[in-house]
């Protein structure tokens, strides 16, 4: 189509603005990050400051949510990794094999990703106490399980549907089993999808907060839970909060800016033809 | 052909074996590949959605050891609390303004984007940002901003001639302005998505439009749009279902106040849970919040696969 | 190696139709057998169960004289091109080719001079380090080509790997397979859907329809001698000239009534009887065209003229019946004028109004 002159100036006022109203909340509160205590609240806010390193210092040493970060590294990595191990081959059959029922047990495991999470959270609860699981990282992962495979089955199926099935047809009649096939010959083209799915798997569990803050334990809480630490009654200590906001955002975003055109297709994936 | 002798007869009997189990095994072999996953699922999201639903209908807490079977009790008690029926208003309010904002804001920067040719991926790239970002952390950076004494907003404001305001404290601001944060969160994915379909869309249709000289307005409304319906069903459903499910953002900013304005269904229900100890109240809510998202998703497919095979 | 389906059955998945009806085949040693037919007549499913890559539903498959029905594709000793994939995307070519080697176990050297020699069969020796990307279309199949040859299988099969090639690369193509078909010697399945293509192959072709066998035969079995219908419709293009027609009672002898044309009745169709409802064919090509009207032919008016280069394709309507008449672009045609066609008794073909078959065959 072609665009006037104005229009294009348009479109780019706005993009403008809008990449503005995103980057100026995450900067500024992120600033905050490095500053020194007397100046976390300021009015008018302190633009020029010697950057300092105490707040990470403190929450890392002082308040030990180093712990935190292993036990959100353990859980988040640990929940992807199973999910894509169990949700891979299944993408894969209700790609390739139509028997029957293969449409009806497609869409019901895909809209389990629907499921709101207090539906899972009360009966996990509850067993959680049966089985003994309130403190444990196997716990954590089994309960992220219930949204992960739902998740990694939508995103690998649409990934492996794009693949003609003549390529590990023509594999097995080469001379390898249908398991040598898809390792040597279907996954080193499915890969960049696979790693769109773990991405965005792991962007899920590690920013998840509402199954972390109640069903882990003392041992187990994951860093999105360890900042309400900071968030008193009567005041917020807001260079420390943002000390560890910016450790929840930025593994993150990093892996984000790497893989972008993975992630971008990935996210559209299945949901357009 | 003399007789077999043992050895021969045991190798044929084994070779028919394998044959046959060949034979079983290919025509079941998808079950192979979809049994882990599916037992999983089973025991890790079926077995706790029907202990739940199982649930509602007892009478279940945390201080005593006593479950009586109560049948219908629990249901009839959350559809008739008052609080109930406030938090479901609040959240369908959210819901209907969250979606429609997002999708029309996403939806229009997609359009736009079409007009822009220098920059795109880097545009693509920065306006993503929020989706990647925990629910919880854009709640508490955005509280920073709109702090009353020391935020930005505050601080912009009387420079544009409008006074300050405490954003999070007034019951009549609070609500629209944790629906502005979500919307600023959740509209990129709109954006991503409505922007794939518009770049999956074929050609032909677009350049005999313009032979016959029809409108940018009128080739929007008669070939993009009905070209795009099941992308558009398939997003605002997806928004929908999601906004139902808000628990994070809202928490962390207004935790349901100021005056229960805020509340939405999934703290309601985390509330009467743990706070007020009424698990299988509590139960029987999200039961039926199950059955409605479960409705709307339903929907969904039926629309979405209707399309796909009307093509 | 020869081949042999007997009573293979296979049903669609989904909905229990037929998709292959109770096949009975043989294909000798050496042969190059064309299964001929429209999209979802069964041609693939078959050579996919050939393949391994389907099992039938009952029936049995032989290669040579081994049973192979419920054997892994990998042990049956087949090598499949395919249409619409032909080369792995993640290798270059020379890994291509090598590919099927690496089950084998064999040295580098010698995997190295059989993909170099595959290659030079094909003409790809100059593309071994290109990757997929760098490669053209028919530059890939015949990468696809070479890596089924280097297996040295029993078997060949093909299905319908012209298809996605532009004309003049598919007819190149399609020399070339039958080149390596005579240097070989190996047998070939080759399906396809393009009669032109299976009659310029074939040594024995195979015309499927609804999951059935029509018919067997060479190619000029095929074409002048088709056992029904379908075979008659389908091959040949254009299509027959086709009729409906009754077995009369003329004076002496019988004679078919095309609704106000009388035709006599051929002679190797003189069994049949009397008030029988017959379709009436003739190939265009097999219309003579003469100049002066003689008794027993028709004589029409030209309706419709198509140049088709060395040919040309004239349309005559004789007694209420548009004729299609094929011949050389030479002879002055135009729209108007007269034309007395002659039907060689010979080249006449009946077929019972309600079978389908032949009457040559039904007897």
């Amino acid at each position: 189509m072609q665009y006037s002159w104005g229009q294009r100036v348009v479109a780019y006022l706005v993009f403008m603005v809008m990449a503005i109203l995103v980057v100026i909340p995450l900067m500024a509160g992120l600033l905050t990050a490095f500053k020194p205590q007397i100046i976390w609240v300021s009015s008018p806010p302190i633009w020029i400051f010697t950057p300092t390193l105490e707040n990470f210092e403190f929450v890392f040493v002082q308040r030990q949510n180093l712990l935190h970060l292993r036990n959100s590294l353990i859980i988040a990595t640990g929940s992807v990794t199973i999910a894509l191990i169990l949700g891979v081959p299944a993408a894969y059959a209700l790609a390739r094999f139509r028997f029957r029922g293969s449409k009806g047990l497609l869409q019901w495991l895909i809209s389990l990703r629907m499921i709101p999470p207090i539906v899972v959270v009360l009966p996990f609860y509850v067993l959680f106490q049966t089985f003994d699981l309130r403190n444990t990282h196997i716990g954590m992962i089994l309960a992220y399980l219930t949204f992960l495979i739902p998740l990694v089955i939508w995103m690998m199926r649409g990934y492996f549907v794009e693949i003609p099935s003549a390529m590990e047809e023509c594999a097995m009649v080469e001379g390898y089993s249908r398991l040598q096939a898809l390792r040597k010959v279907v996954l080193p083209v499915v890969t960049p999808g696979i790693i769109a799915t773990a991405l965005l798997n792991f962007i899920f569990a590690w920013n998840e907060y509402f199954l972390a803050l109640i069903l882990g334990g003392r041992n187990t809480s994951t860093l999105p839970v360890a900042t309400a630490t900071y968030v008193g009654r009567a005041r917020v200590e807001w260079g420390n909060l943002f000390a560890i906001n910016l450790i929840i955002m930025v593994p993150v975003i990093i892996l984000t800016i790497i893989l972008r055109r993975q992630l971008v297709k990935g996210l559209s994936l299945g949901l357009v033809d | 052909m003399t007789a077999p002798t043992e050895v021969q007869q045991a190798s044929i009997q084994t070779a028919a074996f394998r044959r046959w189990l060949y034979r079983v095994s290919q025509k079941y072999v998808h079950w192979f590949f979809i049994a882990p996953a599916l037992l999983a699922i089973l025991a890790v999201a079926i077995y706790p959605i029907v202990y739940s639903t199982g649930l509602s209908f007892f009478r279940v807490s945390f201080d005593s050891r006593e479950r009586p079977f109560v049948l219908l009790e629990n249901f009839i008690w959350i559809l008739n609390d008052s609080d109930y029926r406030i938090v479901l208003g609040n959240t369908l309010l959210y819901v209907l303004v969250t979606v429609s904002g997002a999708f029309f804001l996403g939806f229009g920067m997609a359009l736009l984007l079409r007009r822009i040719t220098v920059g795109r991926n880097w545009l693509r790239l920065i306006l993503i940002l929020p989706l990647t970002i925990a629910p919880i952390v854009v709640g508490l950076t955005w509280n920073w901003m709109l702090d009353p004494l020391f935020g930005l907003i505050n601080w912009i404001l009387p420079g544009l001639g409008l006074p300050p305001q405490t954003w999070l404290a007034s019951t009549s601001t609070a609500r629209i302005v944790v629906m502005l944060v979500d919307i600023w969160q959740w509209y990129p994915l709109v954006f991503l998505i409505m922007d794939a379909g518009l770049s999956g869309l074929p050609r032909p249709p677009y350049e005999s439009a313009r032979l016959e000289g029809a409108s940018n307005w009128t080739i929007f409304r008669r070939i993009t749009l009905p070209m795009l319906r099941p992308v558009i069903l398939v997003v605002l459903l997806l928004r929908t279902v999601d906004a139902f499910r808000t628990f994070d953002l809202v928490r962390v900013m207004t935790d349901g106040g100021p005056a229960y304005t805020t509340e939405m269904l999934s703290m309601y229900l985390y509330r009467t849970a743990f706070n007020f100890n009424k698990l299988s109240r509590a139960g029987a809510g999200a039961t039926i919040m199950l059955i409605v998202i479960g409705i709307v998703s339903a929907l969904m497919f039926r629309f979405l696969y209707r399309e796909v095979e009307r093509r | 190696m020869k081949v042999v389906l007997q009573d293979l059955v296979k049903k669609f998945p989904a909905s229990d139709s037929i998709a292959v009806n109770h096949i009975h085949l043989t294909i000798e040693d050496g042969e190059l057998a064309v299964f001929l037919g429209p999209s979802g007549c069964g041609k693939t499913t078959t050579m996919r169960m050939i393949a391994g890559l389907e099992t039938p539903d009952s029936g049995q498959i032989f290669i040579g004289d081994r049973d192979v029905t419920y054997i892994a594709p990998k042990d049956r000793r087949v090598a499949m091109v395919f249409q619409n994939f032909s080369m792995y995307p993640s290798m270059t070519v020379y890994e291509n080719i090598a590919f099927p080697l690496q089950v084998l176990k064999l040295s580098r050297e010698e995997i190295d001079q059989q993909v170099k020699e595959a290659a030079g069969l094909v003409g790809i020796g100059h593309l071994l380090q290109r990757s997929s990307r760098q490669v053209s279309g028919g530059e890939a199949q015949r990468v696809a080509l070479a890596r089924a040859m280097v297996r040295r299988p029993e078997v060949f099969l093909m299905d319908e790997p012209l298809s996605s090639l532009d004309a003049k690369l598919r007819i190149q193509l399609r020399t070339e397979i039958k080149r390596l078909h005579r240097d070989t010697g190996t047998t070939i399945i080759f399906v396809t859907h393009d009669q032109e293509e299976a009659m310029s192959l074939g040594d024995k072709i195979v015309v499927m329809d609804h999951g059935n066998v029509q018919q067997v035969g060479t190619p000029q079995e095929v074409f002048f001698k088709p056992r029904n219908l379908f075979v008659a419709n389908f091959v040949g293009t254009p299509s027959m000239n086709l009729f409906d027609g009754t077995i009369q009672q003329n004076g002496s002898g019988l004679c078919v009534d095309l609704a106000g044309l009388a035709q006599p009745l051929p002679e190797r169709f003189q069994a049949a009887k009397a008030g029988k409802e017959v379709k009436w064919g003739i190939r265009h090509e097999a219309v003579k065209i003469l100049d002066d009207n003689e008794p027993g032919d028709v004589s029409g008016e030209i309706e419709l003229i198509e140049a088709l280069g060395s040919r040309q394709q004239v349309f005559v309507r004789a007694a209420d019946k548009l004729f299609s008449v094929m011949i050389d672009a030479l002879y002055p045609a135009r729209v108007g004028d007269t034309l007395h066609l002659r039907f060689d008794a010979s080249s006449v073909h009946l077929f019972d109004a309600q079978t389908g078959l032949s009457l040559a065959e039904a007897g």
